[in-house]
C-alpha cells in the first residue's frame, strides 16, 4: 500500500460518499483526522509509559525515600538528616575525594592505549600479536581480573617475590592505604584499556599516511611525529575515549573493589557505589544509601552534562 | 491506520490492567485466609549446601509428621546478597515466612520485622544454648541452631617441633609470648595468623582474647550495655592488638590478607602456630581437619594478660531461624522453627556441616580432642565481646583496627572515636 503522502484513508471515504449527503461528508473526514492526530501519542506511548513507570517514578520514590529514616523511624518523614549525616561521614567524603581522583587519573588511562595504538600502528616488531593480546583482558569479568590480581598482588605473592628478587622490600598492594587505590584503578585500566586501544586503532585508520610521510621527510623525530602529527588528527578519537573511559571508571569499578579490597583497608577504596551497597545491603540503612545514591545522581548529572557539552562541542568543530 | 491505533490503544490498556492487577491482588488477602495457610517459604543460604541437606531432610520430615498438610518450600539466597535481598522484603512487608539470621547486631537491627516466638520456644529453652544472641529487650526473635564463638586453635605438631608440651599451653600472656618465640626460632612460625583485610580480625582478636584481659564484672557490665570505653582494660585491648602486631607476632600483610578465605590456609600449612578461627560453619576444628589432622589441633583458653581476668570460652548463637511477622499463622510457622532446632536434624547438621550445634544433648565425643575442648567450655562460656557492638561500630572498629595496624592512629584515638560510635547506638 503506497500512497502519496497527504492523500489518506479520509480522503478515499470522501469520495465514496459523494453525491446526495454531500454535508455530512465532513464528519468522518474530521473523525479520521483525530484519529491521525492521536496516532503518534498512542503509539509512544508504550514507550513513554515504560521509561515514566520504570525509571523516572523510581528515581522521584527514591529521592522521597532519602528523605524519611531508617530502622525505628522507617518511614517517617526527617527531612535532611540523612544529607547532614552524609555531609559529616569521614567514609562518604573519602570516596567522593576517590572520584575526584578517577578524574584525574583520566589522563594516564587514556595515555596507555592510546601510546600503545601508536606504537601498534608505527608497526613496532611484534605488532600483529600485541593487537590481540592487549585486548584479552577486556572479555575478563572483573570478578575473574579482581581474583588474579589477589593473587598478584599478595603480601606472600609472585610479584612481592619478584621484586623481593631483585632485593626491593615488598609492598603491600592492596593493604597500604596509600597505595590500594592506585592499585585498584591501574588493574581496572589493564582490564579495560583494550576497548580503548580498538578506538584508537580505528582512528588510526582514518589518518592520513601522507602527512606522516611528509613530516618523515622533513626529519621529524617520533616524538614530534607523535606531538605535531598523530595527536592534533585524532582529537575527536581522543575526546571520545576521554568520556567512554570516565563513564568506564565511574560506573564499572564496584566488582573490582568488591573482590579485590572490599572499600579497605582503612576504608580507603570506598566508592560512592560501593557506600550506597554497603549502607543498604550491610549496615540495614536504605533510607541513607537513598540519600548517597541522589548525591551520586546528582554528580554523575553534571559529569553527563559536561561530557555532553564536550561531545558538541567536537562535533561542532568540523 | 485507525486499526493500527486502535489496536496499540488496546494493547497499553491492557497492559495497564495487568499491571494494577498483579499489584492489587498480592495486597489484598487471597479470601481463604479463614482455612489453613497450605505452604511456608523459608529464606537462607544454607539449604542448597550439600552439607546441610540430611538437615534439611530430618527437619522437613519432622514438620511433615505434625503437619501433614503443609508444604515447605526452602529458598537458599547467595549468602553476598542475603541481606540485602532481605532488607527489600522487610521494606515491602512481604517475603518468607521463616528465615534465616546471623545471631547479633544483624538480628537486632531487624527485629521490627519479626514476630518473638517466647510463647512458642518455651519447651527447647533448656534443651538448646545460645538464646542471647537471638533475644532483643527480653524478647526471643529466633531460636538457634548453631553455636558460634571463637576458640583459640593452636598446632600441636609445631609446639613439639619446637620442643614444648602441646598438652600444657601457656595460661598467661607472658608465657604465650615467650612459647611464640620459642616455636618462631625453632620452626620461622609466626604466633598468630591474622587476616584482617575486612576489619574481621579485630573482631576475633578482642572476644578471643578479652576474658583474658577483662574482669569478670567488667565482662559482665559489657555485655549488658554498660561499656566503660575509659577503663584501662578496655584500652588494653587495643594496646594488646597494636602490640601484637609491632612486637612481630603476626603475620606479615596482616590488612591485605582475607580472613575466611587466605589466612586459615597459613593456619592449615603450619606458617603460623595460633588462630583465633571460628567454631562453626567455616574456620574451624572441621575445616583444619583436611590439612591438619584432628590429634595435631588443640583449643587453648583466652591467656590471661591482666590480673584478675577468668578466661571463658566466647561464643554465642551462630544462625538461627526466626518467624516474619507478616506471616499469616505464626504459630504454624514457630513450629517449623521448632523442628529446625530438633535433636535429629541438629545431630545431622553437627556430623555433616561441622557444627557446633545448638543442642547441648548431642553427644560429640567422636570428633576429636578440640570438639570436646570446645564443648566442655559451653557451661562456662559467656557471650562474645563483639558479638554486642552494633553492625556500626564494628564496622568503624574495622577500619580502626587497620589504622592501628599501619601507624596511621593512636590507641587513644581510637578507643575515643568507638565510645562515640558506641554511645550514639
Amino acid at each position: 500500500m503506497v500512497r502519496p503522502a497527504g492523500s489518506g484513508r479520509a480522503g478515499g471515504e470522501t469520495t465514496k460518499q459523494r453525491g446526495p449527503r454531500e454535508g455530512a461528508a465532513t464528519r468522518p473526514a474530521s473523525r479520521g483526522a483525530r484519529a491521525e492526530r492521536l496516532a503518534p501519542y498512542v503509539l509512544v506511548a508504550p514507550a513513554v509509559l515504560i521509561i515514566v513507570l520504570l525509571r523516572l517514578w523510581p528515581l522521584v520514590l527514591g529521592v522521597n525515600f532519602s528523605f524519611t529514616g531508617d530502622g525505628e523511624l522507617n518511614g517517617t518523614p526527617v527531612g535532611l538528616s540523612n544529607y547532614l549525616e552524609l555531609a559529616a561521614d569521614p567514609l562518604f567524603h573519602t570516596s567522593l575525594r576517590n572520584v575526584g581522583l578517577l578524574v584525574l587519573l583520566l589522563p594516564v588511562a587514556v595515555a596507555i592505549p592510546g601510546l600503545l595504538a601508536t606504537f601498534i600502528y608505527l608497526r613496532v616488531p611484534g605488532h600483529r600479536v600485541y593487537r590481540s593480546v592487549y585486548f584479552f583482558p577486556a572479555v575478563l569479568s572483573p570478578v575473574i581480573v579482581g581474583a588474579i590480581f589477589n593473587l598478584m598482588l599478595g603480601f606472600d605473592g609472585p610479584l612481592n617475590a619478584a621484586l623481593g628478587a631483585i632485593g626491593v622490600g615488598p609492598v603491600d598492594w592492596l593493604g597500604d592505604p596509600g597505595i590500594s587505590m592506585f592499585t585498584v584503578v591501574g588493574v581496572h585500566v589493564w582490564a579495560t584499556f583494550g576497548m580503548a586501544l580498538v578506538v584508537f586503532l580505528a582512528g588510526f585508520s582514518t589518518l592520513d599516511t601522507s602527512l606522516l610521510d611528509a613530516a618523515r621527510v622533513d626529519g621529524a623525530s617520533l616524538r614530534q611525529v607523535i606531538w605535531h602529527v598523530i595527536i592534533p588528527s585524532l582529537t575527536r578519537t581522543i575526546q571520545f575515549v576521554f568520556v567512554t573511559t570516565m563513564i568506564g571508571m565511574l560506573t564499572s569499578m564496584f566488582g573490582l573493589l568488591f573482590v579485590m579490597t572490599s572499600g579497605g583497608p582503612e576504608g580507603s577504596t570506598y566508592l560512592p557505589e560501593y557506600y550506597i551497597w554497603h549502607q543498604q545491603g550491610q549496615m540495614n540503612r536504605p533510607a541513607l544509601a537513598s540519600a548517597a545514591s541522589t548525591v551520586l545522581f546528582v554528580v554523575m548529572l553534571v559529569v553527563g552534562l559536561l561530557q555532553i557539552t564536550l561531545l558538541r562541542r567536537t562535533g561542532r568543530q568540523d | 491506520m485507525k486499526q493500527r491505533a486502535l489496536w496499540s490503544a488496546v494493547m497499553v490498556a491492557g497492559l495497564t490492567v495487568a499491571g494494577c492487577g498483579s499489584a492489587a491482588r498480592t495486597e489484598s488477602p487471597s479470601g481463604d485466609s479463614q482455612q489453613k495457610q497450605q505452604k511456608l517459604v523459608v529464606w537462607d543460604w544454607k539449604s542448597s549446601e550439600p552439607t546441610a541437606a540430611a538437615y534439611i531432610e530430618k527437619a522437613k520430615a519432622d514438620f511433615a509428621k505434625r503437619h501433614p498438610g503443609v508444604t515447605v518450600e526452602f529458598v537458599a539466597q547467595p549468602f553476598d546478597q542475603y541481606y540485602t535481598l532481605l532488607g527489600t522484603a522487610i521494606q515491602s512487608n512481604k517475603g518468607p515466612d521463616v528465615m534465616l539470621f546471623n545471631g547479633g547486631g544483624q538480628i537486632r537491627d531487624r527485629v521490627d520485622a519479626l514476630f518473638p516466638l517466647d510463647q512458642y520456644v518455651a519447651g527447647d529453652k533448656s534443651r538448646l544454648a545460645g538464646w542471647d544472641a537471638f533475644s532483643k529487650d527480653g524478647k526471643i526473635y529466633a531460636a538457634p541452631v548453631t553455636l558460634q564463638g571463637h576458640p583459640i586453635y593452636y598446632n600441636k605438631a609445631l609446639y613439639e617441633k619446637a620442643g614444648l608440651d602441646p598438652a600444657n599451653p601457656p595460661k598467661t600472656w607472658d608465657e604465650f609470648a615467650g612459647d611464640c618465640a620459642t616455636i618462631k626460632k625453632a620452626t620461622g612460625a609466626s604466633c598468630f595468623a591474622l587476616g584482617n583485610k575486612e576489619g574481621f580480625g579485630i573482631q576475633f582478636f578482642m572476644s578471643g582474647l578479652g576474658s583474658g584481659i577483662l574482669t569478670p564484672q567488667e565482662y559482665d557490665d559489657w555485655i549488658g550495655g554498660k561499656r566503660d570505653w575509659t577503663s584501662p582494660h578496655v584500652k588494653r585491648i587495643f594496646e594488646l592488638w597494636k602490640d601484637a602486631n609491632d612486637k612481630g607476632l603476626n603475620n606479615k600483610g596482616a590488612n591485605s590478607t582475607a580472613m575466611f578465605t587466605d589466612i586459615f590456609r597459613v593456619f592449615e600449612t603450619g606458617k603460623a602456630a595460633h588462630i583465633i578461627g571460628l567454631m562453626s560453619d567455616i574456620g574451624h576444628w572441621k575445616d583444619f581437619g583436611e590439612f591438619l589432622p584432628p590429634d595435631k589441633i588443640g583449643v587453648m583458653q583466652a591467656p590471661v594478660v591482666a590480673d584478675g581476668a577468668t578466661p571463658s570460652l566466647p561464643y554465642d548463637g551462630g544462625i538461627g531461624y526466626a518467624v516474619a511477622k507478616w506471616t499469616k499463622d505464626p504459630a504454624l510457622a514457630a513450629d517449623l522453627v521448632r523442628s529446625l532446632t530438633s535433636t535429629d536434624a541438629l545431630t545431622a547438621f553437627y556430623s555433616k556441616a561441622g557444627a557446633i550445634a545448638s543442642d547441648t544433648t548431642i553427644d560429640v565425643s567422636q570428633a576429636g580432642p578440640a570438639v570436646a575442648a570446645i564443648v566442655s567450655e559451653i557451661k562456662t562460656g559467656k557471650p562474645a565481646l563483639h558479638v554486642a557492638l552494633s553492625s556500626k561500630t564494628l564496622d568503624l572498629m574495622g577500619r580502626l583496627s587497620q589504622q592501628l595496624l599501619s601507624g596511621s592512629t593512636t590507641v587513644d584515638k581510637a578507643v575515643e572515636q568507638l565510645a562515640a560510635s558506641d554511645r550514639a547506638g
